[in-house]
């Protein structure tokens, strides 16, 4: 398979820029001879991370351990993992996971936990090896925003939490039974949940059928922010959303770096109401100028906020149409 | 060197008289003449390549000589690569038959302003040859001390360089023609679990049998081993220069790196280029970033530092007035290594530093005799280390 990348439209890799803040917060890098001179541990997301390059031979243990001795960990409230190997490929997240969880009494303040903030300059997002991530969610019971991105190997079981706000899974394809799982946790608090669906070429293959319980909103009464982004098949999450539940509750419906097309947008349109959000982001997307034009129309005199950029141009070929964030 | 390097035989501001070894009607060629102009002398001469690839070099005694780009003249193109046609527009040519010809040429250029009275090269032929040969100029700067990405040594196809990779333990690597430009036939390469994926501008045509690769302004990823094999094999027939993949920071939502241009040993004009691929030189629909924002987030010691690498690389051609240095940023800015060290680096209309774009600078560094300066010092930032001889090797005849 040939993708045609960046440059005049035909999508393209996205995710450039490493985290430069985090729930609220400054990232820093973790290291040990800069640690000393920061004040207050709390104000910062701390990112650990093993130089992608290089000669940095610590293993992901021995900068956790450093990072345990020279910060004070009580004191901790947001967390960012970047590259944990300097050869990304044949190390998976289970690592992590695992010190994380055990030493949980350690970090006895974390409420926002990123796991894998890796550009595809360091690691290609798809090849990103990730693991079970719900030993995260049994380990820190106060764990507000939980970010992951990656999804080789990704897992997931339905768990019950009672904190968390924040849930998002950033892919090149998610699997179908991590979307299940999705719908199957009861998140009483949960506000926020973006799934970054992907493509079946990347292990995307969930269907409508697997967010059904995400669509029916009873499991998340507090939600307001519904992201399915980055999605091959956005013209039938859209089709599914013209009827779905969960819209009524929404302030934010995301739809953005998918392949949104005329298709999507007419079921959009002619669907529920969406005057009750308060932004619907549908940027990146392959929309006519004329059903753009309708959806702005409709939609700003409703007195929605609309991101329509980033249109993108398919050429003649459907084959040319590409989700945001593939590789 | 057999250039003449004497003090300048036209007094400063007074009888300076340029020639340009140049394509007439390009644009380098005309951005430079317009500085000249504004700084009040006679617009210079200009010798095209074309002459220069058919052996008629003539330079009037005592001229300033600068050296610009043979690019963008497919006669001059094809003569370099002593071939019967033009190449098909945006066919991925014989590199390594272009650079023996535009060697041959230097060479005689070189010979010819060697035999001129109180003519001064601005840059030296040799050095031009040093900077069109990725793994000899690689080789270069590091034995300087200069930081670049590690690199293999030769690889003659798909096969060898899985070998080469899986014994160097790399899995992430840039392939480069060596003696390529303007990210023709570059492939970013990643090869993990069986998987493989390079990026790259060259698209991958099929006719039959038949396999042309074309230099595309669009990046391309190609996951098919099968595809990537006859890409790989058909740049490899021409030398390829494979290093390890340097990450690039990012900023605001793109990929970075800096080209920095060095007139003089001053690092004096840096332009930020942003992508969302991992090639980022801007024709590629890429698209100028904010260096003061970029300066900002690096902070004055860390930019300083990065600028003093770009001086040494510089430092490696001292008596070559401007070199262009393409300089990789690693995420968290805590260390940077040297890319590309390009001879015809500064076209970059509209960028101003006191006021002057690259062109004016260059005339303001001759005219103040800072150049004189740096050919005198710039020794003790590098250590040269090979013999400077790259002209003479492989020198082939005139093909007219």
């Amino acid at each position: 398979m040939v993708r045609l990348d960046s440059g005049m439209g035909g999508g393209g890799v996205t995710i450039s820029s490493n985290l430069e803040s985090f729930a609220g917060r400054r990232v820093v890098d973790f290291a040990p001879d800069n640690a000393a001179a920061v004040g207050d541990p709390a104000a910062l997301a701390w990112r650990l991370r093993l130089e992608s390059y290089g000669d940095d031979r610590r293993s992901f243990d021995e900068l956790f351990d450093q990072f345990l001795e020279t910060v004070a960990a009580d004191r901790v409230e947001a967390l960012v993992m970047g590259t944990w190997a300097a050869e990304m490929y044949d190390v998976s997240a289970e690592a992590v996971v695992r010190r994380l969880s055990a030493d949980a009494a350690r970090l006895p303040r974390l409420r926002s936990l990123f796991l894998g903030d890796i550009t595809f300059e360091e690691f290609e997002i798809s090849w990103i090896r990730q693991t079970d991530v719900t030993p995260l969610l049994l380990a820190f019971p106060r764990l507000e925003r939980l970010r992951v991105r990656g999804a080789d190997g990704l897992a997931l079981r339905p768990v019950r939490h009672e904190q968390l706000l924040e849930l998002a899974f950033e892919t090149g394809g998610l699997p179908a039974e991590v979307a299940r799982a999705v719908g199957g946790c009861d998140l009483p608090r949960l506000e926020h949940l973006e799934l970054w669906l992907g493509t079946p070429d990347y292990g995307g293959d969930s269907g409508v059928g697997d967010l059904t319980e995400i669509l029916a909103g009873a499991r998340f009464p507090r939600l307001r922010y519904l992201g399915l982004c980055n999605a091959e098949i956005a013209d039938q999450v859209a089709a599914a959303l013209a009827t779905a539940p969960v819209v009524a509750q929404l302030e934010v419906l995301d739809l953005s770096m998918g392949v949104l097309t005329d298709q999507g947008a007419t079921a959009l349109l002619t669907g529920q109401p969406l005057s009750q959000l308060r932004r619907l982001d549908l940027h990146h997307h392959y929309l006519s100028d004329e059903l753009a034009g309708r959806l702005r129309q409709q939609l700003t005199a409703a007195g929605v906020e609309v991101d329509l950029s980033e249109q993108e141009d398919a050429g003649e070929d459907d084959e040319d149409r590409y989700v945001a964030v593939g590789e | 060197m057999r250039t003449a390097t004497s003090p300048l035989a036209s007094d400063p501001g007074g009888g300076i008289r340029f020639t340009v070894v140049g394509n007439a009607g390009n644009r380098r060629v005309a951005l430079f003449a317009a500085a000249v102009r504004a700084a009040g002398l006679p617009p210079p001469r200009v010798l095209p390549w074309l002459d220069v690839a058919c052996g008629r070099i003539a330079v009037e005694a005592g001229a300033l000589v600068r050296i610009d780009s043979p690019g963008e003249d497919e006669e001059v193109d094809r003569r370099f690569r002593g071939a019967a046609e033009p190449a098909e527009h945006g066919r991925i040519k014989s590199f390594a038959g272009w650079y023996r010809g535009f060697r041959a040429a230097l060479a005689r250029l070189d010979d010819e302003l060697a035999g001129t009275p109180g003519v001064q090269v601005l840059n030296r032929p040799d050095d031009l040859a040093v900077m069109f040969d990725k793994p000899r100029c690689a080789r270069q700067l590091a034995a300087a001390g200069v930081p670049v990405p590690p690199a293999l040594g030769p690889v003659a196809g798909w096969e060898e360089l899985q070998a080469a990779l899986a014994a160097a333990g790399w899995n992430r690597t840039f392939v480069k023609p060596a003696h390529g430009s303007s990210a023709s036939g570059v492939v970013a390469l990643a090869i993990a679990g069986g998987r493989v994926r390079a990026t790259t501008p060259v698209e991958l045509v099929r006719d039959g049998r038949d396999v042309r690769l074309y230099n595309s302004l669009r990046v391309r990823t190609y996951d098919d081993e099968r595809d990537v094999a006859v890409i790989v094999n058909a740049l490899c027939a021409d030398g390829v220069h494979v290093e390890r993949w340097f990450p690039k920071a990012g900023l605001d939502g793109r990929v970075i790196d800096l080209r920095v241009v060095v007139i003089a040993g001053r690092p004096t004009h840096a332009v930020v280029r942003a992508s969302r691929s991992p090639l980022t030189n801007l024709h590629l629909g890429n698209r100028r970033g904010d260096a003061t924002r970029l300066r900002a987030a690096m902070g004055e010691r860390t930019w300083a530092t990065a600028m003093t690498t770009c001086v040494r690389a510089a430092a490696c051609f001292p008596r070559t007035l401007q070199v262009a240095v393409d300089l990789l940023l690693a995420p968290g800015w805590r260390r940077h290594a040297v890319a590309e060290v390009n001879a015809f680096g500064d076209l970059l209309p509209g960028v101003l530093a006191s006021g002057r774009d690259t062109y004016a600078e260059q005339v303001h560094a001759v005219l103040c005799g800072r150049h004189l300066a740096w050919a005198r010092n710039a020794g003790s930032l590098a250590r040269p280390a090979e013999p400077q001889d790259a002209v003479r090797q492989g020198v082939v005849p005139c093909t007219t």
